[in-house]
């Protein structure tokens, strides 16, 4: 355990002046060693003290370091976000002096351009840096990589401290045209009666009655007719929506399908902005019928996860409730995105839209 | 003073460490010499901050062709010079070194020029450390260390300034930027160049010392001695005697420091006088036996113990690479000791190397002088080998003036040895001394300095002494040497220089053999008293170069050997000592638990038993300390208080501002409950509470460091809230 405390997480490598020193060490060695000369004895004995010196200092200036990364709950796709490293030197007499810090992920050091020339003892920092994830999924961070070639510049010193990092990468999140939109909605509200219910939008004024809620009364009104006047909300029903998202796609479709899931989770987005209850389906899960950011980020977690199928293989339902027969009177209208045009399109009894891949293909987001 | 500039300095102090280096270790030429330092001259003003001086001194626009020829010139002038000029490989090396030097300095533009420089520089002072091994290499060595540690300091600090990154933005810790020379640089550097040297030095004496060399050569030319070949001439001491040059060092362990008089060193002894020169025609060598690894013993010294011997003298010798194979030793060695291939012997009893040194050798000899017998009071007939004769009452053909002076003094003397004593003392007390005796010009230079002019040195009295004794039927010969008078108090021993060449004579007596005597009066000018000031300074200086000599010039593996062996001695020594410390500290502690032990068991448990028990226990509190880390737990605290520390003083100041303003904290709330009151009670205080709440919190509860602009940010926000009020 001793032996591993001191050899885990440490490498050295050598710098090409480091090199450049090594070369002429051993030249004054192999000197000194054929001459019998002390006094190259006495050099050969400084440039491996230098050597020697190099690779304590630099052992002292990764040591005790303490790391706490601090990352956003949700990222989004070639969206930039702000993570920050907190960096404290625990040592209680020595500094920490020229170090270079690198992202650890999958095995790969990522440059974030972070640089402190020094921490004192005891001392702490903040770093704060761009993070762009590339892809939708989970971005794992393992540690950070901290590397230094202080004090003489010969050795780069470097060890690795496991600071562990997750976070979801939701789709990349592109606007939409209102117009799309409008097209997108209208044919299913064509289909749908206006009731009163309990919502947001207006759908009626009358006079207050008992039992009625005090939350409800319309002021304004009330205060023009000098009566006591109810406000009663159209019905949440009215903005519903259901989007289903094929998962089937032959594996030439990657790009295809990927486009598919961003465009879906630009259109979940814009919805949810909008005030919709908003129902996701895919081949393999089924989410419940939701409002609001909370609702939004679960149903674009969602989005964040799912995984290209070859068509008609077997897929197994994520969730127990998905095999349930759903309420197909208040879905309110059905989006289906499909990435390919032989995927399947799911039996509807109100409206169904369909996009195929020319359309989110196509020229179809906001500039 | 900025980084970069400073490293331009360094740097420049780098090369200008090993330009002395070479210049007080190789024989340059002046001109090279000018022209390196006028080139760092000139680097060194480019550096400065004066502007009209760098406008100046502004470096001439070459293109890097040019450079490159110049380069090139330089490579043929060095075999020019190596071929025709100073027809050296090694000097011829040095001068293109520095001319590559002068043409970097004046190309200093990128940071790899620099590493060339850096290069020279090594090389430079590599050169220097090949040319010589005085003393002055110390403060050259010392200062080349210092300058090579902030040099490199200021390259790795400077590197990230200097070299823009690819494509990515640095983000640069803004806490304290090493954009200049600030006080905690400086004794960073210098710290670091103190432990390099701490290293240095340890590194030193354990690298194993391998003899493999190929190429093992002495530095510099040999001491030119003279008096110390075959044949000598009468009065080549003489122009020797103003050289203060260093010959040998010699030191005598045995010898208490209030005894120290004047010393003999024996070079070699003379047979054969012809009127103007002296030979040694016993001059054939043969080996000393080696008795022991580097041990060298005479053999006739055994059969020497019928004589009347005094006691052994032990010296150790330093003795400078001089140009004659003679080894020097107090009259008369029996041993010598040292790292030689070979010791020979004549005769005469003069010790020789196989040839003479190129580097400092050292060496310890052991000699034990023949003493009078009293047996030689006595009158008593003499007979002599007519081999012997012939050599040790060798007479030139000269004028009967000598003998019959030598008649004149010795004739009412009985004894051979009261002959000798009454021509000593005669030439002791008639003549006077003085190297401005130019005898060697004249035919007769023996009868010019005894009838004459009656002044002369020590070769004259003692080439006037052995003729006298000869003429008388005295066996006696001339010997050169060394007569120490210079003592160093610093370093208790003889510094021999070549000023204190010297001639005496050996007197052979029938049953001491042959003994010592000096028939020169002493010097009047005595060294010891009119010793100036700086002469002190000298001595002091002169004991620092025999101990840079004896350990670091000739430090050897049979030092490392010995060190090794004194260690070990030393290691059981202490181990002892500890043991039986350790025995009388546990004694009643071994005592008690015994009783005790005995008490349990009744009385069966067996030393063994207490032994094991004892054993038991301690790797129990070994494997305690391996796991605790005790001598780790002040600094854990210490650690974790920290900014910890900060931000709870500051959250009970803060309550006890808010308890001040009648808002008193139960002490079962928890402090974000607390906030909540403090809303609905006291809005206004709300916002700077709930600040510090929360870093406490983070700090307190989440082990969350807080940095040092939040620490900042609360004690500002402390403030703020101490000066609201509460209406």
């Amino acid at each position: 355990m001793i032996v591993r405390r001191f050899t885990s997480h440490r490498s050295t490598r050598l710098t090409s002046e480091g090199l450049q020193f090594l070369f002429f060490t051993m030249a004054v060695g192999i000197a000194a060693i054929n001459t019998g000369n002390n006094l190259f004895y006495l050099l050969l004995s400084m440039m491996l003290s230098i050597i020697l010196v190099s690779g304590i200092v630099a052992e002292y200036c990764l040591r005790g370091l303490e790391f706490h990364r601090h990352l956003p709950d949700v990222l989004f796709a070639n969206e930039l976000a702000t993570a920050t490293l907190v960096v404290k030197n625990r040592k209680t007499r020595f500094p920490s002096i020229s170090l270079n810090l690198f992202d650890v992920c999958d095995g790969q050091d990522i440059d974030r351009g972070l640089i402190i020339r020094e921490l004192s003892p005891g001392a702490s920092t903040l770093l704060s840096y761009p993070l762009v994830a590339a892809r939708r999924g989970q971005l794992r961070l393992d540690g950070v990589r901290v590397t230094t070639s202080f004090p003489f510049g010969l050795f780069l010193k470097k060890a690795y401290f496991p600071v562990q990092g997750e976070v979801v990468v939701c789709p990349e999140i592109r606007p939409l045209a209102d117009e799309i939109l409008q097209d997108l909605l209208a044919a299913g509200q064509e289909h749908t009666a206006h009731r009163k219910g309990y919502g947001s939008d207006l759908y009626n004024l009358r006079l207050y009655q008992a039992g009625d809620d005090s939350r409800a009364i319309h002021w304004v009104t009330t205060a023009r007719t000098s009566k006591l006047t109810i406000r009663e909300t159209e019905a949440e029903s009215q903005r519903r929506a259901s989007i289903y998202l094929s998962l089937q796609a032959p594996e030439s479709h990657g790009t295809e399908f990927e486009e598919a899931v961003t465009y879906t989770a630009s259109l979940v987005h814009h919805l949810a902005i909008r005030g919709y209850h908003l129902q996701l389906t895919t081949d393999s899960s089924r989410s419940s019928f939701g409002q609001g950011n909370a609702h939004r980020f679960d149903l674009l977690r969602m989005l964040a996860f799912c995984e290209q199928r070859e068509p008609h293989a077997d897929i197994r339902p994520e969730t127990e409730w998905f095999t349930e027969p759903q309420d197909t009177e208040n879905s309110g209208a059905l989006i289906v995105v499909r990435p390919w045009h032989g995927a399947e399109v799911p039996r509807s009894a109100g409206p169904a839209l369909l996009i195929d891949p020319e359309t989110f293909l196509g020229a179809t987001y906001a500039m | 003073m900025p980084c970069d500039q400073a490293l331009r300095l360094t740097s420049i102090g780098l090369a200008s460490v090993s330009f002395i280096g070479l210049v007080l270790g190789a024989s340059l030429p002046g001109w090279l010499m000018f022209l390196t330092a006028s080139a760092l001259m000139v680097t060194l003003l480019r550096t400065g901050p004066v502007n009209a001086i760098t406008s100046v001194v502004r470096p001439v626009p070459l293109s890097a062709t040019t450079w490159n020829i110049l380069v090139l010139s330089g490579f043929l002038g060095f075999w020019i010079d190596s071929l025709w000029i100073s027809g050296d490989l090694l000097a011829s090396g040095i001068h293109f070194l520095l001319v590559l030097m002068v043409i970097k300095l004046f190309n200093l533009q990128h940071r790899r020029d620099y590493v060339h420089l850096y290069a020279i520089s090594l090389v430079a002072i590599l050169a220097a450390a090949s040319r010589t091994s005085d003393l002055w290499y110390v403060p050259v060595f010392l200062a080349y260390l210092l300058a090579g540690v902030w040099t490199l300091l200021l390259f790795q600090l400077t590197k990230d300034t200097a070299v823009p990154s690819a494509d990515l933005p640095r983000r640069l810790e803004p806490l304290e930027s090493y954009s200049g020379v600030t006080p905690k640089l400086f004794w960073m550097a210098n710290g670091l160049a103190a432990a390099t040297f701490g290293l240095t030095l340890v590194m030193f004496f354990v690298i194993p010392r391998v003899n493999a060399g190929l190429y093992q050569k002495g530095y510099g030319e040999n001491v030119r001695t003279s008096g110390f070949s075959d044949t000598v001439d009468l009065g080549s001491i003489g122009p020797i005697k103003r050289d203060r040059s260093v010959v040998m060092r010699v030191e005598l362990p045995d010898r208490p420091t209030h005894e120290v008089g004047h010393f003999y060193v024996r070079g070699m002894a003379f047979d054969r006088y012809d009127g103007r020169s002296w030979a040694n025609q016993l001059a054939h060598r043969r080996n000393l036996s080696e008795d022991s690894p580097e041990m060298f013993t005479l053999r006739g010294s055994k059969s020497h113990q019928l004589l009347s011997r005094g006691a052994a003298l032990h010296q150790h010798i330093q003795l400078e690479p001089l140009d004659t194979p003679v080894l020097f030793a107090a009259p008369f060695a029996e041993s010598v000791h040292g790292k030689f291939p070979a010791v020979q012997s004549d005769i005469n009893g003069a010790l020789y190397l196989p040839f003479p040194s190129s580097t400092r050798i050292e060496y310890t000899a052991v000699s034990r002088p023949n003493t009078i017998s009293p047996d030689d009071s006595r009158p008593q007939p003499i007979t002599y080998p007519e081999s012997f004769l012939r050599h040790f009452l060798q007479m030139p053909v000269q004028s009967d003036r000598i003998a019959k002076l030598a008649r004149d003094i010795s004739e009412s003397k009985q004894t051979v040895y009261e002959k000798a004593v009454a021509i000593q003392e005669h030439l002791s007390h008639n003549y006077q001394y003085s190297l401005d005796a130019p005898l060697a010009a004249q035919a007769h230079p023996l009868e010019e300095f005894l009838f004459v002019r009656k002044t002369g040195y020590c070769e004259h009295y003692a080439t006037a002494m052995v003729m006298m004794l000869r003429s008388v039927g005295v066996p006696a010969r001339l010997v050169t040497g060394f007569l120490a008078t210079e003592w160093n108090e610093y370093g208790n021993y003889y510094v021999v220089r070549q000023q204190d060449a010297h001639a005496w004579v050996e007197v052979h007596l029938p049953q001491s053999g042959w003994v010592m005597m000096d028939p020169t009066p002493a010097d009047g000018d005595s060294l010891a008293e009119t010793l100036p000031a700086w002469h002190r300074v000298q001595s002091l200086l002169d004991s620092a170069r025999l101990r840079w000599n004896r350990f670091f010039v000739q430090y050897s593996a049979a030092d490392q050997l010995a060190v090794v062996r004194d260690i070990q001695t030393g290691g059981v020594s202490v181990r002892l000592w500890t043991l039986d410390s350790l025995a009388s500290f546990l004694k009643p502690l071994t005592a008690a638990f015994e009783a005790g032990m005995s008490h349990l068991t009744g009385g069966y448990l067996t030393p063994v038993g207490t032994l094991v028990a004892l054993l038991l226990a301690g790797c129990g509190a070994m494997a305690w300390l391996v796991w605790a880390r005790p001598w780790k737990w002040p600094r854990r605290a210490a650690g974790a208080a920290g900014d910890e520390q900060v931000i709870v003083q500051l959250y009970r100041r803060t309550l006890r501002q808010l308890e001040r303003r009648g808002l008193r904290k139960p002490a079962a709330m928890p402090p974000l409950q607390f906030i909540r009151i403090i809303q609905e009670e006291w809005s206004t205080a709300s916002t700077a509470v709930a600040c510090i709440t929360e870093l406490y919190c983070r700090a307190r509860f989440g082990r969350v460091p807080l940095t040092t602009e939040e620490l900042h940010h609360a004690r500002e926000t402390f403030k703020q809230l101490r000066s609201l009020s509460r209406s």
